[in-house]
């Protein structure tokens, strides 16, 4: 099974590869509906990688709400602000020393934060279980999950408040 | 009850689906061309000419009224002459052109010798525009026979009416 | 019966042990992966191609003629015919037209209808892969059509089509949340997503459909999955004397294919799945499970089929309305009978939700009548000589 395991690596890399392509095409590409199809697509490639790190749950929930949901809000944000005239705006950057500059002192904080981690499982892993997620979400936690349901109805009102026009 | 509407619309439907297999009013499709409805008697669609008993005998005398009458000029007459050139009472060329006949019927109203009447073929499509579609005499040559099965009562109506033309009128008593 | 039942798990089996006469080790895993792939990605493109032919040798039926019947006998070479004329079509990319996109979103509509396919089980022991979040792998594929639509329709810079395909996003959002709400009711009795699971808990004939939320979870989610679909009579996003096609009016040829394809290989895993999650599956007596499976499914496709034939469109603001004032309030009362089903005892819990939802049904249905225009009074200026 070496040869097998080899090519379980393998495509692991590549499958990260081309996310991180997308990704870079993501914040590269000058036409911003460009920008959020390849957004979509790193989401899915995220979705992907949970498959291949056996978190099943999290991918179907990933794809259900980041893909379904969000960038389908996203494209409508694009599509109702954008000057519908000029499909491709060029989205070109003025300030690139200033992000280089930010860049290298984030990454001189967060790499070696990420090489010191004992990253090392012991413990076999477990699948997630929706059941047991559930039994959380209503018996640990379940002062947050309202918490966060009131916030969420409080957008869906505000939203409605702030674009009805005023008649 | 809430629903009922959709449920009987639902039902016709599946009603007309079920009995289609069964009937023959649901299911109207007449397939062409391996079936076809029968066309009516007075439905015109090309001229042909007649003739009696051999296709020398045809009735036309080339009086050249239908090509005068007709609107849109599609018939090309020509009389025939004997070897003095005194004319005969006989086409020698009698050509339609079919792109340009209109199907219109008039060159069979006006005849007055009973000669040129509107067949029912339809299925004349051909594959050179000026070469085949200009008929000639020889192709619009057809017998009373077909006449007569295609067109019945207009045959009987028009061979009575000959049949008394022909025969020699009964002398008629002189009232003082 | 028996081996008719498992034929094509044993023909599976029996091409593996041939092949691995002469194939060395480790490729046994990819040669099965392979075998399953290829039979899904073979059924799925006929199965769509004779679901059309079927589809419209069906409504002409109901419509007093016969479908197509020139082409093969029965107009069964129609299909073959239709893809070769797609095939030999010019390919027209309007001058405006966002390229990328437009050459982007048929070929991306596909994938989520095809990748359904692999967790729908066809008979017992036949299933692609027996994920442990098997519907919700569904739901969340399905979430997805909706974006490529609007890519579709935005690409084209075409103001019918960006008009269809709003119109299409929006009914598709709209009716995700009662098809989710319909869904969570066996998920909750079952205790588990995998589809597989869902089946075996239906066995015997205690199918879900026989329950009292089952009757309406199982309406509701065929409803909201003709929906999705964008069948008529919802398909106002696409209907072909409304906004002249909707999204896909740009597109020509092959492309127009993949979204057709797109939209029957969607039919035929919605009713698939509706199948699965309340009628039992491949559950039933004394035929092979596979049979069972393709006459539930199918039967469900006829219906699909039949509301072509039968109804008009719905408007779209009657279409929203339908979804948002009647069939997610009915689907969250569903839920709340569900539990409350499941936790009673036998006698009790049937009377208990029938009750609650036939209550809930009539005050929805006498909330949501239209209203009747009031009588009109007429005046006339020379009414008083």
């Amino acid at each position: 099974m070496s040869f097998f395991g080899s090519l379980a690596t393998v495509s692991f890399y590549a499958v990260l590869v081309g996310v991180l392509a997308v990704a870079i095409l993501t914040v590269t590409t000058r036409n911003l509906f460009h920008a959020a199809i390849f957004l979509a697509f790193t989401l899915l490639g995220v979705a992907l990688i949970y498959f291949f790190l056996h978190a099943e749950f999290l991918a179907g929930v990933q794809i259900l709400l980041y893909v379904g949901a969000i960038m389908t809000l996203v494209i409508f944000a694009i599509m109702l602000t954008a000057k519908i005239g000029d499909p491709s705006m060029p989205q070109s950057n003025h300030q690139r020393l200033p992000a280089f500059v930010g860049l290298a002192i984030l990454s001189f904080i967060l790499i070696p934060a990420i090489l010191k981690m004992p990253w090392k499982t012991e413990d076999a892993f477990q699948t997630t279980n929706a059941v047991q997620i559930g039994k959380a979400l209503m018996g640990e936690f379940v002062f947050p999950f309202e918490v966060i349901s009131l916030v969420l109805l409080v957008a869906l009102i505000g939203a409605i408040v702030v674009s009805r026009s005023d008649q | 009850m809430f629903g009922w509407g959709v449920i009987k619309g639902m039902l016709v439907t599946l009603k007309n689906f079920i009995l289609s297999y069964f009937t023959k009013e649901r299911l109207t499709t007449v397939q062409y061309p391996e079936e076809r409805l029968p066309v009516k008697e007075r439905f015109r669609n090309f001229p042909f000419l007649i003739y009696d008993n051999k296709p020398e005998d045809l009735r036309c005398v080339s009086c050249d009224i239908c090509a005068k009458e007709c609107p849109p000029k599609c018939i090309t007459i020509v009389r025939d002459s004997d070897e003095q050139g005194k004319p005969l009472k006989r086409p020698k060329v009698f050509d339609i052109d079919f792109s340009i006949c209109m199907n219109c019927g008039i060159c069979e109203e006006v005849c007055p010798f009973d000669a040129i009447f509107m067949d029912h073929e339809f299925e004349l499509a051909k594959f050179g525009r000026f070469e085949d579609l200009n008929y000639r005499k020889e192709d619009l040559l057809k017998p009373a026979e077909h006449f007569a099965k295609i067109r019945p009562q207009d045959a009987a109506r028009i061979e009575a009416k000959r049949r008394a033309k022909a025969q020699p009128a009964t002398p008629e008593t002189k009232t003082q | 019966m028996e081996t008719i039942d498992q034929v094509f798990v044993l023909a599976k089996r029996s091409l593996m042990t041939w092949a691995q006469s002469f194939l060395p080790e480790w490729s046994t895993i990819i040669l099965s992966i392979l075998i399953s792939v290829t039979a899904i990605a073979v059924f799925g493109p006929v199965t769509m191609m004779y679901l059309t032919l079927l589809e419209r040798k069906l409504v002409g039926r109901i419509q007093n003629r016969y479908g197509p019947n020139r082409v093969g006998f029965w107009g069964l070479l129609q299909p073959i015919a239709d893809g070769v004329k797609m095939l030999t079509k010019e390919d027209i990319v309007p001058t405006n037209a966002d390229k990328f996109a437009h050459f982007l979103a048929p070929v991306v509509i596909v994938i989520p209808a095809l990748l359904i396919f692999s967790v729908i089980p066809f008979g017992r022991g036949m299933i692609a892969v027996d994920l442990s979040i098997g519907i919700l792998f569904f739901l969340a594929l399905s979430s997805t059509t909706t974006i490529w639509i609007f890519v579709a329709a935005w690409a084209s810079r075409n103001k019918f089509s960006l008009l269809g395909g709003m119109r299409s996003v929006a009914q598709m959002i709209s009716y995700e949340i009662p098809m989710v709400l319909s869904i969570v009711p066996v998920l909750l009795v079952v205790g588990s997503f995998s589809t597989v699971t869902i089946v075996e808990a239906q066995s015997g004939w205690n199918w879900f459909v026989f329950t009292p939320w089952g009757v309406v979870g199982f309406l509701i989610f065929f409803l909201t999955g003709v929906a999705e679909v964008n069948r008529t009579p919802f398909d106002l996003a696409e209907g072909e004397s409304e906004i002249v096609a909707g999204f896909h009016t740009e597109y020509s040829g092959m492309k127009f294919a993949l979204f057709y394809m797109a939209e029957f290989m969607n039919t035929f895993s919605i009713s698939a799945i509706v199948a699965t999650m309340y009628l039992g599956g491949w559950q039933g007596p004394w035929l092979p499970s596979w049979v069972w499976f393709f006459i539930k499914t199918y039967a469900l496709i006829f219906v699909m089929m039949w509301f072509r034939g039968t109804f008009p469109r719905l408007r779209v603001d009657q279409l929203m309305g339908f979804a948002w004032k009647f069939l997610l309030p009915l689907a969250l009362v569903n839920l709340l009978v569900a539990g409350i089903w499941t936790n009673l005892s036998t006698p009790k819990n049937n009377i208990v939700s029938l009750i609650i939802l036939v209550v809930t049904f009539n005050l929805l249905y006498w909330a949501n009548r239209p209203e009747m225009p009031k009588k009109r009074t007429y005046r006339y200026a020379y009414a008083d000589e």
